[in-house]
């Protein structure tokens, strides 16, 4: 019932008039329940048990006694902390974010350009083969890559038995070569469609004013798109700290990748141990630094793109 | 109408049991599950209906062999689920399925892995089933101590096979470069500088998994662990462990051996393309080349493991699993029964063995006919007859720490930062004690310092 009336008074509705939403709420509701069902199922109560997870210590007695849950406040935080591979860890993805980003981001915003430049032919053929990477799961681009770069069994063998390219110097470039490699066309893609709403007027203004394709590219379209780049940057800094896949895949072609590699991997091995407790906190000290990270980024750079 | 049914089975079942008793020489050790583990082993008896138990394991080609049981056992079906070697995945499967509380009835757990499920709490202790302790002396001395983990009347898996360590060798680059076999670790090293020359490899050292590694250590007579009752004693970077591993940091630093990780095609590819002329490796590895390196077949043979000076004889083990019952399976006596027809058996014992080249760890299990046969891939060598005498050579009283899936990782580690070139092997084991010093504190294991 309610929601036939939420449904006839919509059309009518005044865009002021705010005492009509009573039934409109209810009728949000039925949309919003599923979303907020699953929002809490496989969000917040993972995240709950994971923080609830982190507070627990283990007692027992003697050298095989059953061990015991217990309450331990945050001294599996302090344990975490003191940890010297989740710091190294850390130091590792971030100088990989520091490196990786703005190359495959400045990639992403010039085949953006590109294709959006009227100079450009067959763009249909290009937005698609700049796209197809990011098609290819992951773990099968690294596996791929990983035979790529093999000194023994790479096609280019006679390049890749010289130049190591999975040596402990190389190996975290090699690596983000492959996330590069998948990721740029995706970034592209956002940056491609923001590009696209840009009115037509403003490029016609520019060019009144003699502008050239360059300096429209520089000096309108690039500001213009200025958010859709901040939003894939900050996935892409998101997505660095959570690296797993591809250091994983590349521990079965080299030794340079330990179990430790990324902060991802640490949780994961310790989990492994099984020490659920403390990889609940690493879990748990990850997303505040990406939090943290994320909103740091946000807040630099939201004054210029939005004022 | 329940008791009833449950008294008839127990009725129908009992000559069963007696048998099962007598022919394992019936010494009465069974009473002994009433003293030690009477407090902590749970009951034993069946469930007096039709029951199916799940079964994980990578052995390959299990399937087959539990096809053969479910054939003549309608009462006591068994689902075989396989997933990868147990550091590979499994064994974080099975302690996930435990702290969810759903466990397998039956898993496939190595020798190594025993103690750190039972210090999670995740192992039944079949020291109340009668037959599984009447089974005690069919087994090799060793492996029955690694199962009962230090308590007299408590059984804690079944042994299924071990892995007695021998030397496999490119018999026929050995021959065509003048090459002696060698048969110390001294003489490893020499015939390791000649094969470099030849432009091979003499062998890939394990530096991920460091299971050869504590093979290595195990036929050196070192020990990493030490269980007292009252504490545990942790010594990674002992006397033995340092030799050890200081011969192997002086062979990867001459850039004599190559270190590729292990299980995968980079290795495979190494040994099938005569880049790696030897493996020192347990019986199963036999399995490992033949699969893994098939343009080789009839040019590898087995000698004894190279020795150290004043140890004559003496081998390593690597591997070796056990059949175990997870806490809270329903049906303990059943899944025992399973589990000991699979590892005593002779016909399971000779399945196990065509298929995965699995050596038994029981007495009777390694004089199998098809043990004494000649190996085609092998040159139709009779190789077991040389890990029956590494098996009979392995020192018996190595002890598996509480959180070896910790160890192995960290050794690994690193290992694997030694060869790239970040310290040394002997430092990666300073590093690894003090690491497993931490872990046992942090599940609260009481541990010397």
């Amino acid at each position: 019932m309610s929601t036939t009336a939420a449904v006839g008074s919509g059309p009518q509705r005044a865009p002021l008039n705010t005492r009509v939403r009573i039934p409109h709420k209810r009728a949000l509701g039925v949309f919003v329940a599923p979303f907020a069902a699953l929002f809490t199922a496989f969000y917040l109560v993972p995240i709950g048990y994971a923080i609830w997870q982190s507070t627990r210590v283990i007692e027992r007695e003697g050298t095989y006694g059953a061990p015991t849950e217990v309450f331990g406040g945050l001294s599996q935080y302090q344990t975490a902390l003191q940890n010297d591979a989740f710091w190294q860890s850390i130091g590792r993805v971030v100088l990989f974010g520091v490196v990786q980003v703005p190359i495959m981001l400045g990639l992403a915003l010039v085949f953006a350009l590109l294709l959006d430049s009227p100079l450009v032919r067959g763009r249909r053929f290009f937005r698609l083969a700049f796209f197809a990477p990011y098609a290819v799961p992951g773990v099968i681009a690294a596996i791929m890559w990983g035979f790529l770069y093999s000194p023994n069994l790479s096609p280019f063998a006679a390049v890749t038995s010289e130049l190591d390219l999975l040596s402990t110097d190389l190996v975290l470039w090699s690596i983000a070569n492959v996330v590069t490699w998948v990721y740029v066309g995706y970034n592209m893609l956002i940056i491609y469609s923001s590009l696209l709403a840009i009115p037509a007027e403003v490029y016609e203004a520019a060019r009144l004013d003699g502008a050239s394709q360059l300096r429209i590219a520089w000096s309108v379209k690039i500001p213009l798109v200025m958010p859709a780049i901040i939003l894939t940057a900050i996935f892409s800094i998101i997505g660095t700290l959570q690296l797993l896949a591809e250091p994983q895949v590349f521990r079965g072609f080299t030794t340079a990748v330990q179990s430790d590699y990324t902060p991802n991997m640490l949780v994961y091995s310790t989990a492994a141990v099984p020490n659920p407790s403390l990889a609940a906190a690493f879990s748990v000290l990850l997303a505040v630094a990406t939090f943290i990270l994320s909103f740091t980024f946000l807040r630099l750079t939201q004054r210029k793109a939005f004022q | 109408m329940r008791t009833m049914k449950r008294a008839v089975s127990v009725a129908l079942l009992a000559p069963l049991t007696l048998a099962a008793c007598s022919s394992g020489g019936g010494t009465g050790e069974g009473s002994g599950a009433d003293e030690g583990g009477g407090a902590a082993a749970g009951a034993c008896e069946p469930a007096g209906e039709a029951v199916t138990l799940t079964y994980t394991s990578w052995i390959p080609g299990i399937e087959d062999v539990v096809a053969v049981w479910n054939e003549q056992n309608p009462d006591i079906q068994v689902k075989v689920q396989t997933g990868p070697n147990g550091n590979g995945g499994t064994y974080q499967n099975f302690f996930n399925q435990l702290e969810a509380g759903s466990p397998p009835d039956l898993g496939q757990i190595e020798f190594d892995a025993l103690p750190n499920f039972r210090v999670q709490d995740g192992l039944e202790n079949l020291g109340a089933c009668e037959d599984v302790m009447a089974a005690q002396d069919q087994f090799v001395d060793w492996t029955w101590s690694q199962v009962t983990l230090g308590d007299e009347g408590s059984v804690y898996a079944i042994p299924q096979d071990t892995g007695p360590m021998a030397l496999f060798y490119r018999e026929d680059l050995f021959t065509q470069n003048g090459i002696e076999v060698p048969t110390t670790w001294e003489e490893y090293a020499t015939a390791a500088e000649q094969v470099r020359a030849a432009g091979g490899y003499i062998t890939n050292f394990s530096v991920s998994d460091i299971n050869q590694f504590a093979g290595f250590v195990w036929q050196a007579g070192g020990k990493w662990f030490e269980n007292d009752g009252d504490q545990w004693t942790v010594s990674l970077d002992g006397e033995e462990s340092t030799k050890v591993a200081g011969y192997w940091q002086d062979l990867v630093q001459r850039d004599l051996v190559s270190t590729l990780p292990p299980w995968t095609s980079e290795w495979d590819n190494a040994y099938n393309t005569g880049q790696s002329w030897t493996w020192v490796s347990a019986v199963w590895g036999a399995n490992s080349i033949a699969t893994g390196a098939p343009d080789t077949a009839g040019s590898w043979r087995v000698a004894p493991m190279p020795t150290w000076e004043g140890l004559d004889g003496a081998a390593g083990n690597w591997g070796g699993s056990t059949t175990a019952v997870f806490k809270g399976s329903e049906n303990v006596y059943e899944a025992a029964k399973f589990a000991l027809w699979l590892n005593t058996s002779e016909e399971a014992l000779s399945l196990l063995n065509e298929a995965a080249n699995l050596y038994p760890a029981t007495t009777a299990g390694q004089q199998l006919p098809a043990l004494k046969e000649g190996v085609e891939f092998y040159g139709g060598q009779d190789i077991y007859t040389v890990f029956t005498e590494a098996g009979e050579n392995v020192p018996g009283d190595f002890v598996w720490g509480p959180t070896m899936t910790q160890v192995y990782n960290d050794v690994a580690d690193g290992f694997s930062s030694a060869v790239s070139g970040e310290g040394t092997l002997t430092d990666a084991l300073g590093t690894a004690q003090g690491s497993t010093v931490d872990a046992l504190k942090a599940q609260a294991i009481p541990v010397a310092e």
